[in-house]
């Protein structure tokens, strides 16, 4: 299909772009645990839901996880549990955890069977607003993990990079040229930096950077960087933290 | 008990081969059964430091594979008694180091030698790899230069995390610093790294500093290890360091440079 169009266009004029790019794409989705049957009690605690946080749940996308679901295996009723739903403005799309029957129905139903995937707490799902107290809200899975901070004793040499991927990142020695420590948190270091700190990567724009002495190839913070190059030669260079000012990377010593 | 001691540095050039021939030399001098091993396989040079090039028949890479028994490949110094070379092979590469075939070799070797010094490939990949995993310790040569001290750094890092020490949680392997090609004068005027510069970024004890010397270079295309010229001065910091190795207190010495005659005195000072 797409030779033969290009084939077609090559004869009139220049294709600029091209008739089909597929791109493969991660993005976050809400599931809805379904427990019991969907009945009338089901949607009245939804809708009692809805009302606390009316806009959350407004155009995200949804799945509906039908591993504790009773019935639903035939394509009416789901098809009128998905009708259901898009009359409160939730956009379901798909569903998981379901038997070969409830799977066949959603089929038929134009909903699509996910396989499986991954959960992560509801705050990590990017939304303007919050998700109201877990025990209003037993159907929305939320299990934040314990923030875990990692200490490194030893010097962390060129070629390593130490990832706290939860939380803060303490290093008791010092942070060689081409090493790489990252952490979701805060970044202390007691001894000389001399490679890249990245703190906040999942975006903590709070998070901050702390060092004894100062003399990093690369600090970046919630993303936004900064290399020795353009830190400027006046920086202070002991007992330093690094933190954002809005948009900027900012070098303060250490009162 | 035998020891395995590794001498690496990532960086090329810097003189691990000089420094495993010294050192293995300086070792048996001193009356320990020694033997050093050339993991360099397909850049065989050891064996012509050592100047035994002539006499190599089977290596390394025959006895891992099982075509030599160890006692056909282990060449024994003419000079000195206690020592041995295990040359590799010239015209094979490093693919074939096994995981398996190396530990073998060092198992057999264990039991009849004090100690056996393994001469590392430049670069992190599989021949530096083997040479340093079995290693009990190590010696990292690193010349005073910024690009010989990251790679050193590197080397270091592995040290820690990709040895069989390391891997089975008992502990980092003991590393020592042996900065080589050192110049006082050159160092003292900024134009080189000074060993404190070198030290906080490496951040392991020093093992020894070896002076640039015009000997070395003399010395290797002799086929003489450096330490067997105990006059001169790297021959004599060699000396020092191997006394380091085996747990000696020695004080380190700053080599002052090689004294110059006194018609190159008046000659000027062009070197």
């Amino acid at each position: 299909m797409q030779i033969q169009d290009s084939k077609h266009l090559a004869g009139q004029k220049l294709a600029t772009v091209k008739p089909v790019q597929i791109r493969g794409r991660f993005f976050t989705a809400i599931a809805l645990h379904l427990t019991g049957p969907a009945d009338r009690d089901f949607l009245a605690a939804l809708d009692d839901r809805l009302r606390q946080t009316p806009l959350f749940f407004e155009n995200a996308p949804l799945v509906l996880d039908l591993e504790k679901a009773q019935g639903l295996e035939s394509e009416r009723d789901l098809a009128l549990l998905a009708k259901e739903m898009r009359a409160r403005r939730l956009s379901i799309f798909g569903i998981q955890n379901g038997t070969a029957g409830q799977a066949a129905a959603a089929a038929a139903a134009g909903l699509i069977s996910l396989p499986g995937g991954r959960n992560v707490p509801l705050d990590r799902v990017n939304r303007p607003e919050r998700a109201a107290p877990a025990q209003a809200a037993p159907e929305v899975e939320k299990e934040a993990p314990p923030p875990a901070t990692r200490l490194i004793d030893q010097p962390v040499r060129s070629g390593q990079t130490v990832f706290a991927d939860r939380g803060d990142l303490i290093i008791m020695g010092p942070v060689s040229s081409g090493a790489e420590i990252i952490a979701a948190g805060n970044i202390h270091v007691y001894g000389r930096l001399r490679g890249r700190a990245l703190a906040g990567v999942n975006g903590d724009t709070s998070a901050r950077i702390f060092c004894h002495s100062l003399d990093a190839e690369l600090l970046a913070i919630a993303g936004l960087y900064r290399t020795s190059e353009n830190l400027g030669p006046d920086i202070p260079r002991e007992h330093v933290q690094v933190c954002l000012e809005g948009e900027k990377l900012r070098v303060l010593p250490l009162k | 008990m035998s020891k395995v001691i590794v001498v690496t540095s990532g960086k090329g050039g810097v003189g691990k081969t000089t420094s495993s021939a010294a050192i293995s030399a300086g070792l048996a001098m001193r009356g320990h059964k020694t033997v050093v091993i050339d993991f360099d396989v397909g850049l065989r040079n050891l064996d012509m430091i050592m100047g035994c090039e002539r006499r190599v028949v089977f290596d390394f890479i025959n006895v891992i594979q099982g075509d030599a028994k160890l006692k056909q490949a282990l060449i024994k110094d003419r000079r000195l008694e206690n020592l041995f070379v295990l040359p590799t092979s010239q015209t094979r590469d490093k693919d074939a180091l096994t995981k398996e075939g190396v530990k073998a070799v060092l198992d057999e070797l264990r039991e009849e030698f004090d100690y056996i010094i393994c001469d590392s490939p430049a670069g992190i990949e599989r021949g530096a790899h083997l040479a340093m995993y079995y290693a009990d310790e190590a010696v990292v040569v690193t010349n005073p230069e910024v690009s010989s001290v990251r790679d050193s750094d590197r080397v270091l890092g592995l040290l820690n995390s990709k040895t069989f020490h390391a891997e089975k949680g008992e502990g980092a392997v003991k590393s020592q610093l042996l900065l080589t090609r050192f110049d006082p004068q050159r160092s003292a005027s900024g134009e080189m790294m000074s060993v404190e510069d070198v030290l906080e970024i490496l951040a392991i004890p020093l093992l020894g500093i070896i002076p640039e010397s015009t000997t070395v270079l003399k010395a290797s295309n002799e086929g003489t290890p450096v330490s067997l010229d105990e006059k001169s001065p790297a021959g004599k910091a060699y000396i020092d360091a191997v006394g380091r190795l085996v747990g000696e207190q020695i004080e380190m010495r700053v080599n002052p440079a090689e004294r110059r005659g006194f018609l190159q005195r008046l000659l000027g000072r062009t070197a």
